[in-house]
């Protein structure tokens, strides 16, 4: 029994990884429908430039996260607007090879500037310090990620819901067109709509660096965030974190339970399953097309 | 573009006679070209025509019937171990255990049709991902097809021709190459090719015109399966070598750079997408040696970067031409071409 | 068919160039140059293992300023492959069929890679010495021109089990395996050893080369009470695994291989949990007082670029090409293949920075006469992340039976 807490509790903290890419992904495709497979690289920048900051320039903790804030806010809206948006008539699949493009150029900046070696990130908690509760560990980093992931994902709630600039995204999403005759911003809010995700990335980025920081450290949550917000519903923020943390918890039973080397398989198996019966994901609208 | 005034003139294969003469050349050109260039460029165009083929089996997936699929390089894996299987355990000759092994994957492809019927974007190029990365995993499991440890192609020998050298895969790769790519501008010619392009279009008009989209979709990723798997089972002998890791997400990532770059729903534009892609592939670990442009960035890796992680700029420089085609010309090398032809065409307007 | 004429022509062309001495230069050599080539991932997820080839160049042009080889340089060509075995191929194809064409080729990294371009070379004839992986694959069966340097992993395994029980009285081994040759030579090797003794390893973890969550596998390492766990993953998965047991309060005594066998660099992106951890090696200390790795500290102060790290794969770069240099030497002027490969079966005790290389006359069915070292050294990291040396080049002795499982 003890062995089934531990492995939620490890799944939970995995999980909220997860959720936080699964969230930035799903920030950008309920705006508009673009797969921005440059996430985990924007993050990846982010937290990179955060290191270059506190190592070489030895800025202390908090300005370094709020400048990191800053510059992924700003990365973000850049990218959209000197990259996506000059894309004329693109398609599905022309933005996504835009994003995987602009992927491969953040990760070659990166690893040029950086090189190929792991790092050690300076983080005000250490990663491996952990506390027991009833039996099981949980690591303080972990406890961190969790908490940030609820907050964030609140914050983002009461953002679409009460917020001006909210509503004002929720109805670009809806209705690209009436919403300019309404009077907003829709490029502004697109850009706004980047940076809000390459901002929610780079929180993911800084809670995964202080275990390991390498060039390639965020493929990984990449994928499981993606392959969580489809599970849960590209254009469902909750859809997503309940995806990220339904996937995370079915992978952790099954490599406990029977193999380790398949979990990813029975992850993408289920994956399949849920979308056979629900072709939108878990919780989100599945809009028939009309003819 | 050009008007066709006859159902004749758009089933053709040859438009003109200026394209048949085009197509002599280029056939002439092909013939020549190894006696031309240095061995090490043959290697490179027998791996450009692989991934050629890959081109454009995938391009008939996602550009002529509308799907998108990120999990390419598992049926290039099937084809690949499936051929070197059927020939070291089963004892089949290579003639018969390339279609065969191309005929397994096309079986898999079909399979996974069945649930992309109700799929697409995002859910259909996670199903697609999450099929490359099973396949890989699967075959990583059975020990007889080498498990981890990868697999040794047999020596390949085709009614005593012994193949071997580069050459001898040239002479192999190139016709096998024309006829997959034939045989394709035929299919899309065809009622079939039609049926793609319609689905893309507008399936559910498709739908009440008669077409049996269940029909259609799954017979489109079984065809491109095949090409693909085809494509896998020459590359494990171009190799001599594979294991479960080349097949990775990168490669399904490659794959479908090929044919966005290229241009959709163009078989010319899969074959420039794929050559010029699989080249610059092959090449970019060379351009520190490119004449002005290596010592720059020599030079600026020096003073802002690192060294060590100079090569990196493969990636950027990758990654740049991919996103400059795709702002500029969404439909790719074939739009540029297009753009071009239009120009001179309509000139002086 | 024109090929086969082409072919046979070649052959009868190049055995005449074998046989004629120093009237024709041999490939990849000329009056005045020696070409040598290897490769190795320069970008991509295994971009840390490219150090290897830039050891390999510091190491040349240490030579150089020496003199060279009987009054010729060496110019040496290396590219980078990204791990992929395709790009490898390509690079190899086209130094080896350059105009200049290439000597022999040291180092390499992977087994995928080097296992791409194996047959390419051993059919040219084309010496490589000292691939840089213990993979069983190279000498099974032993190749002509192939000289391994590398210990295999599966010696490095029983040497560690070994150690365990023999000489730390450890009872219940456990192993997290990366799922790939490299950690099954490992588990292979463990097996096999602790058969020896009647036991059995208390669980056996494998972990896919991109895992980055170890919860799993700690869970079941704590579920089998090991008291002493292998290592055999790489060097980012073997940071988590020990920082996640850590967390989880689980404190076995860590053993791993080679390949994580920098302290100062483990230790740093441990945070110093690396403390404890027995690894086998192939070198002295990287920290060691001995000349020759003083020597190679001037050579790397002089050539390293900035932003080059004094770690174990940089040095084994040197210790890769230290042999096939060793050989041109005793060769001497009227440098062939042939010679080289006499020289290099000559070899007994030769003994640069890692340890003492020895071949034997080429038997196809004797592994050793292509198996130049094997012995490794057990180090420990200590407290301050320095080496102390636990057991001096020990040779637990390999039958491939033991491979067989």
């Amino acid at each position: 029994m003890l062995e089934f807490f531990q492995m939620i509790v490890s799944a939970l903290a995995v999980g909220s990884s997860y959720a936080l890419m699964a969230l930035a992904m799903v920030i950008i495709y309920k705006t508009s429908e673009v797969v921005n497979f440059a996430q985990g690289e924007m993050a990846l920048a982010s937290a990179y430039f955060t290191f270059m900051l506190l190592e070489i320039y030895g800025f202390s903790f908090i300005s370094a996260f709020i400048l990191a804030f800053v510059f992924s806010l700003i990365l973000g809206a850049v990218l959209e607007f000197a990259v996506l948006r000059r894309a004329k008539e693109p398609n599905l699949l022309g933005l996504i090879i835009i994003t995987i493009g602009m992927e491969f150029i953040i990760l070659g900046l990166v690893s040029w500037k950086f090189g190929a070696d792991q790092q050690v990130f300076p983080f005000p908690i250490g990663p491996y310090d952990s506390i027991e509760i009833a039996g099981t560990f949980i690591s303080n980093l972990e406890l961190l990620s969790f908490a940030i992931a609820i907050l964030v994902m609140g914050v983002l709630f009461v953002f679409y819901r009460f917020s001006k600039m909210g509503m004002a995204m929720k109805a670009t999403q809806q209705n690209p067109i009436a919403a300019r005759i309404m009077g907003i911003r829709t490029k502004r809010i697109m850009m706004l709509t980047w940076g809000i995700s390459a901002m929610v990335g780079c929180v993911a980025a800084l809670l995964t660096a202080p275990i390991l920081l390498e060039p390639f450290m965020m493929w990984g949550p990449m994928l499981k965030g993606f392959s969580a917000a489809v599970l849960g519903g590209m254009t469902s923020l909750p859809g997503a974190v309940a995806g990220a943390y339904i996937l995370a918890i079915v992978e952790n039973l099954f490599g406990g339970y029977i193999s380790i080397e398949f979990k990813a398989v029975v992850a993408f198996a289920m994956i399949v399953l849920v979308l056979w019966f629900k072709p939108s994901g878990l919780f989100a609208r599945h809009y028939v097309k009309k003819v | 573009m050009d008007m066709k005034r006859e159902y004749f003139e758009d089933v053709q294969l040859f438009g003109s006679g200026t394209i048949i003469f085009w197509f002599v050349v280029l056939i002439g050109g092909l013939i020549m070209y190894p006696f031309l260039f240095p061995n090490y460029y043959v290697y490179v165009a027998n791996y450009m025509a692989i991934n050629v083929i890959v081109a454009i089996g995938l391009n008939l997936l996602v550009g002529f019937t509308g799907q998108i699929s990120l999990g390419h390089a598992g049926f290039f894996a099937i084809g690949a171990y499936g051929t070197v299987a059927l020939m070291s355990l089963v004892g089949l000759p290579f003639i018969i255990a390339l279609p065969l092994a191309a005929l397994i994957a096309a079986g898999f492809g079909f399979l996974i049709g069945f649930p992309a019927l109700r799929l697409e974007g995002p859910y259909l190029t996670i199903l697609t991902l999450g099929f490359g990365l099973t396949i890989t995993l699967i075959i990583g499991k059975i020990e007889i097809l080498g498990g981890r440890n990868g697999l040794h192609a047999p020596d390949l020998s085709i009614f005593g021709w012994q193949i071997k050298s580069d050459l001898d895969f040239y002479m192999l790769l190139i016709p096998i190459t024309i006829f997959m790519a034939w045989f394709a501008r035929n299919l899309v010619r065809t009622k079939i090719g039609r049926a793609f392009v319609a689905i893309r279009d507008a399936d559910v008009a498709a739908e009440t015109m008669g077409v049996n989209l269940a029909y259609y979709k799954t017979l489109s990723f079984a065809i491109s399966a095949f090409y693909t798997g085809v494509a896998g089972g020459l590359y494990a002998f171009v190799l001599r070598f594979i294991e479960p890791e080349l097949f990775s997400m990168i490669m399904s990532i490659t794959f479908l750079a090929f044919i966005v770059v290229g241009g959709l729903g163009s078989i010319m534009g899969a074959i420039t997408g794929a050559c010029l892609i699989s080249w610059l592939d092959l090449q970019l670990r060379n351009i520190l040696d490119v004449p002005y442009l290596g010592d720059w960035l020599n030079s600026l890796s020096q003073s802002y970067f690192s060294i060590t992680g100079c090569l990196n700029i493969q990636y950027i420089v990758l990654g740049l031409i991919m996103v400059l085609i795709m702002v500029f010309e969404p439909l790719g090398l074939f739009g540029i071409w297009i753009r071009l032809k239009k120009y001179w065409m309509t000139w002086p307007f | 068919m024109k090929t086969r004429l082409v072919v046979i022509l070649s052959a009868i062309i190049a055995v005449m160039i074998c046989f004629t001495g120093s009237a024709f230069a041999e490939e990849g050599v000329t009056g005045t140059e020696i070409h040598i080539g290897s490769f190795g991932p320069q970008t991509g997820p295994a971009a840390p293992w490219g150090a290897v080839a830039r050891g390999s160049d510091a190491y040349f042009k240490m030579i150089n300023d020496e003199g060279g080889i009987h009054g010729r340089k060496i110019v040496y060509h290396h590219f980078d492959d990204g791990y992929n075995p395709a790009k490898t191929k390509a690079g190899v194809k086209q130094l080896q069929e350059s105009d200049h064409s290439i000597f022999g080729w040291v180092g390499g990294v992977g087994s995928a890679p080097g296992m791409a371009i194996k047959d390419y070379l051993m059919d040219r004839k084309v010496i490589w010495v000292g691939p840089s992986a213990g993979s069983f694959a190279w000498i099974d069966p032993p190749q002509k021109y192939l000289f391994p340097t590398y210990p295999l992993y599966i010696v490095e395994a029983k040497a560690l089990v070994k150690y365990a029980i023999e000489t730390m009285g450890k009872k219940r081994i456990a192993i997290v395996y990366q799922n790939d040759e490299y950690g099954k030579n490992g588990l292979a090797g463990a097996k096999a050893q602790l058969a020896k003794y009647g036991m059995k390893l208390a669980v056996a973890i494998p972990s896919n080369l991109s895992e980055t969550d170890f919860k799993p596998h700690v869970s079941k390492l704590i579920k089998s009470k090991a008291d002493t766990v292998l290592l055999w993953v790489a060097p980012g998965a073997s940071a988590r695994t020990i920082g996640t047991a850590y967390a989880m309060k689980f404190k076995p005594q860590w053993m791993a291989t080679s390949t994580v066998s920098d302290y100062p660099f483990m230790y740093k992106i441990t945070r110093g949990l690396w403390a404890g951890v027995i690894t086998a090696g192939f070198n002295e200390p990287l920290d060691a007082d001995v000349p020759i790795l003083n020597k190679y500290r001037k050579v790397f102060a002089k050539y390293a670029t900035k932003g080059e790290r004094w770690g174990t794969f940089f040095v084994a770069g040197f210790g890769f090409a230290e042999p096939l240099v060793e050989a041109m030497k005793r060769a001497g002027r009227d440098l062939t293949r042939e010679r080289v490969v006499t020289e290099l079966e000559n070899m007994r005790n030769f003994q640069g920075s890692q340890g003492k290389v020895s071949f034997k006359p080429f038997d196809p069915n004797d592994i050793y006469s292509r198996q130049g070292q094997q012995s490794i050294v057990i180090f420990q990291c200590l407290k301050d992340g320095k080496t102390k040396k636990l057991a001096d080049w020990v040779a637990p002795g390999f039958d491939p039976k033991e491979l067989m499982h």
